[in-house]
């Protein structure tokens, strides 16, 4: 059976979970990592392909965010959107080879995300509509845009990589990113 | 672009893309770091670059990342030795009490090793409790899926589809069997079923083959060696299946089957 605790824990605004773990409450992290872990380790995945690597980088993530959680100020940039951002720069870093980007902290990366993903019926529908938005783009503006997100690919890396010229290239990430904003943000 | 703003609104979605080559990027930074308009910006494009993430084939983490994540917190908070390292020895005073901390030496010890012991068994209590925290809310998340299992099976527009394995699949991953229940109107998915371990460099791929249109992935999975793998998604409502499959595909996943099929259950 779902406890009351449990169901209050899955109700909680991730505001209330962050000022818990600022009072050392250990299961408010734990709440947070059922809620967001699952997002976050397909990302991670996704760009590492490497199960044990995604893990680690997953765990220190949280670690992180117990140890300053304090410095989250909800007020100014949404959690889910910050775990997005930092597991995303940490995938590619470990990708590339490179010490992980500045600007990790969570105080210093400000993220606004339009939906709320609090939520699992919300991050499953964003899910949908996101899925929906890029089957929707050009071949090859798909395929720019993955190189770019999943690979950390700048405009040139991924002229070279395609073949394409790089004019070709900035046109259609720049499309990509139009088309998307208007479809997933109307 | 140094002092001036970016001149399309595209330029902050592209740069939180990580898009933009060198110059382009440190001149947008630099300007960005100094104008309060275009960091909020910012900040709304980084929302909109981060839900890409939404694409990722979903990949649950092995319930191990929790468990080790959660040792270390209560590591972290109780620090080893905990209130043992604040606990000073009284100063001596020499010669009158030099007979009196001899006597008592025995008692201190003692009294120490009694401390650092219960100090243990409280660490050891602790990782209990975290074990059965974690325990508990395991069992709580499998009770809540079963429920809604039971709900979908119970659903009178749910389809039940077993896939088979199929002649063609590559050499010891020929063998397997599973069963997915579908229920359209809902874009729920369950997957039961036992596959040989892949490969270390490879993983399964779970699709729904729709009537039009490209495979969707449903999931990526690794079994271990003789375990049933349960899945449960939640897909696009309302899409009309032709067939379910699962292939073998590079670790992690892919965005479209590109591997073998090694199981399959069309919809008859």
């Amino acid at each position: 059976m779902v406890t009351a605790e449990k169901r209050a824990e899955l109700k909680a605004t991730d505001a209330s979970l962050i000022d818990r773990i600022v009072q050392r409450d250990e299961s408010a992290l734990a709440a947070l990592y059922d809620r967001y872990s699952g997002m976050l380790s397909s990302v991670l995945n996704r760009i590492l392909r490497d199960t044990q690597a995604a893990e680690e980088i997953l765990q220190d993530i949280f670690y992180q965010l117990w140890r300053n959680a304090a410095q989250f100020d909800a007020s100014r940039g949404s959690l889910s959107g910050w775990l997005l951002v930092i597991a995303r720069n940490r995938a590619i870093s470990r990708l590339r080879r490179h010490n992980p980007a500045s600007g990790d902290e969570l105080s210093e990366n400000t993220v606004v995300i339009a939906s709320n993903l609090e939520s699992s019926i919300a991050r499953q529908e964003l899910m949908s509509k996101v899925k929906g938005a890029l089957d929707n783009l050009p071949k090859e503006q798909r395929a720019a845009i993955e190189l770019a997100y999943f690979e950390g690919l700048t405009h040139s890396e991924i002229a070279q990589r395609t073949g394409d010229p790089l004019g070709t290239v900035k046109t259609r990430l720049r499309s990509a990113v139009e088309t998307l904003k208007r479809d997933l943000h109307p | 672009m140094s002092g001036e703003h970016p001149t399309r609104p595209e330029d902050f979605d592209l740069y939180a893309l990580g898009a933009l080559d060198d110059a382009e990027r440190k001149a947008f930074e630099s300007h960005v770091a100094s104008c309060a308009d275009c960091a909020e910006k910012l900040a709304a494009a980084r929302g909109r670059i981060a839900i890409l993430a939404f694409a990722a084939p979903p990949v649950a983490p092995s319930p191990g990342v929790k468990e080790t994540l959660m040792r270390q917190v209560i590591a972290s908070a109780e620090g080893p030795g905990g209130s043992l390292a604040r606990v000073k020895p009284e100063p001596s005073d020499g010669g009158v009490f030099a007979r009196w901390w001899a006597a008592l030496l025995p008692v201190a010890t003692a009294f120490a090793l009694a401390t650092v012991l219960l100090w243990l068994h409280n660490e050891q209590l602790n990782r209990q409790l975290a074990d059965l925290r974690n325990t508990i809310q395991q069992q709580q998340q499998e009770l809540a899926e079963t429920r809604h299992q039971a709900d979908l099976i119970a659903a009178r527009e749910t389809l039940v589809v077993p896939l088979w394995s199929q002649k063609g699949a590559p050499e010891g991953h020929g063998e397997g069997h599973a069963r997915v229940l579908y229920n359209a109107k809902e874009g729920m998915m369950t997957y039961d079923g036992w596959l040989p371990s892949a490969p270390a460099d490879k993983s399964y791929q779970l699709w729904l083959v729709p009537m039009n249109g490209a495979p969707i992935s449903a999931g990526v999975f690794n079994p271990k060696n003789g375990e049933m793998s349960h899945m449960m998604m939640k897909l696009p409502a309302g899409v009309t299946a032709k067939e379910f499959a699962v292939s073998l595909e590079p670790a992690g996943g892919m965005p479209h089957p590109t591997g073998p099929m090694v199981l399959v259950g069309p919809i008859s």
